[in-house]
């Protein structure tokens, strides 16, 4: 993932007028840009926020897209067409990640230097960092696995066990509740950062890391008991 | 990747797999897990209240193999140690033992926390004054 510095000026290539580094096409001229330096959010021109207006950003995707359009470039400079591919890639990219409520938080967090998932587990080796587990959940998360392991185990000597099955398609139904209110929870710090000022936004970032690691736990357990379920 | 020699011979032959007494005071509990893999690791110990010796270890991980292998050396490691011996186990001579790549450090350190938290929990039901040390991991339940 690609996360720079923020927008500086430079110069038009074309007509040499300074410009914002994070636009796709020269404001005064008009014309095609090498891949900007800045987040995805600058690519639309928005600043960083979680709450986002999604048709407006599906509108402007579109209309990017048709400018960015290799046919328009068919008898451009070789330096044009090789942008307009690229800028095509992030563009898409940053789309992909803006308009997905998961990915955006996450990659907003880790714009604010926040490590999240997979990245944190190996730098947390020294312990300065203390395993954010969702402490509430680990009983019932053992407990659950212990339950789909007695039913693989049935499973593989050919018995069914119903009351297990209908225990584990309630227990499915339970976590994807849970996962249901995590992502409400999330919509709720996106207003908090949105609006906060340093501080606020600090400690809603700290509840985001916490409640991604929750949602990830929880949506995991599902996969798993859809696995089991559906075997 | 590939696993290493130790961590294969853990996963096939984990040594002390069950559970112990919960309600008993001679028993602390540790359950941990690790949010970014959905590894969820139990165990347990059974503390001789005149020698503060860790007599018997048991645990029971779900998770990946070098999750299940730092379990399974964890409970060997602790066993026959006093408690204050064991809490001086650290991730990385799990580390080293199982020759962990750099991806799966992580499923150590859970085991430390498992031991840890294990600890804690027992200490917590004898009202032993917890150490410094111990104190920074709550028993996860």
């Amino acid at each position: 993932m690609k996360v720079l510095d923020s927008a500086v000026p430079v110069a038009c290539w074309s007509c040499s007028i300074g410009h914002n580094d994070s636009t796709l096409f020269c404001p005064h001229c008009s014309k095609i840009q090498p891949p900007p330096g800045g987040d995805y959010y600058s690519v639309f021109n928005l600043q960083p926020r979680l709450d986002l207006d999604l048709p407006a950003l599906e509108q402007e995707f579109h209309r990017l897209s048709r400018r960015l359009h290799p046919d328009r470039f068919a008898r451009a400079l070789v330096n044009e067409k090789e942008w307009s591919l690229a800028d095509t890639a992030l563009l898409n990219d940053a789309y992909r990640t803006l308009r997905d409520p998961l990915r955006r938080t996450e990659y907003l967090l880790k714009l604010e230097g926040l490590e999240i998932g997979e990245e944190s587990a190996a730098d947390r080796k020294d312990r300065k960092d203390p395993s954010r587990v969702p402490a509430d959940l680990l009983e019932e998360v053992f407990d659950l696995n212990m339950q789909l392991e007695e039913m693989r185990m049935a499973r593989r000597i050919g018995e069914a066990d119903p009351a297990l099955q209908a225990g584990l398609s309630e227990a499915k139904a339970r976590f994807a509740g849970m996962m249901q209110a995590v992502d409400q929870d999330l919509r709720a710090e996106w207003i908090i950062w949105d609006a906060g000022d340093a501080k606020a936004r600090q400690d809603a970032q700290k509840r985001m890391v916490a409640l991604l690691d929750r949602r990830r736990y929880l949506s995991n357990l599902v996969r798993d008991v859809t696995e089991t379920l559906g075997a | 990747m590939a696993y290493s020699d130790k961590v294969i011979d853990h996963y096939n032959n984990p040594r002390n797999v069950g559970q112990l007494d919960k309600a008993s005071t001679e028993v602390g509990t540790g359950l941990v897990g690790a949010p970014e893999c959905g590894d969820v690791m139990r165990l347990q110990i059974r503390v001789n209240p005149e020698t503060q010796v860790i007599e018997e270890a048991k645990f029971k991980t779900f998770g990946c193999g070098s999750a299940i292998a730092s379990s399974s050396l964890a409970t060997e490691w602790i066993k026959g140690r006093t408690v204050d011996d064991a809490l001086a186990i650290k991730n990385t001579d799990i580390v080293k033992e199982l020759s962990l790549p750099p991806v799966k450090i992580h499923c150590s350190v859970l085991a430390e926390d498992a031991i840890r938290a294990a600890i804690g929990d027992w200490k917590k039901k004898n009202g032993a004054a917890e150490t410094a040390d111990a104190a920074t991991v709550t028993a996860a339940h």
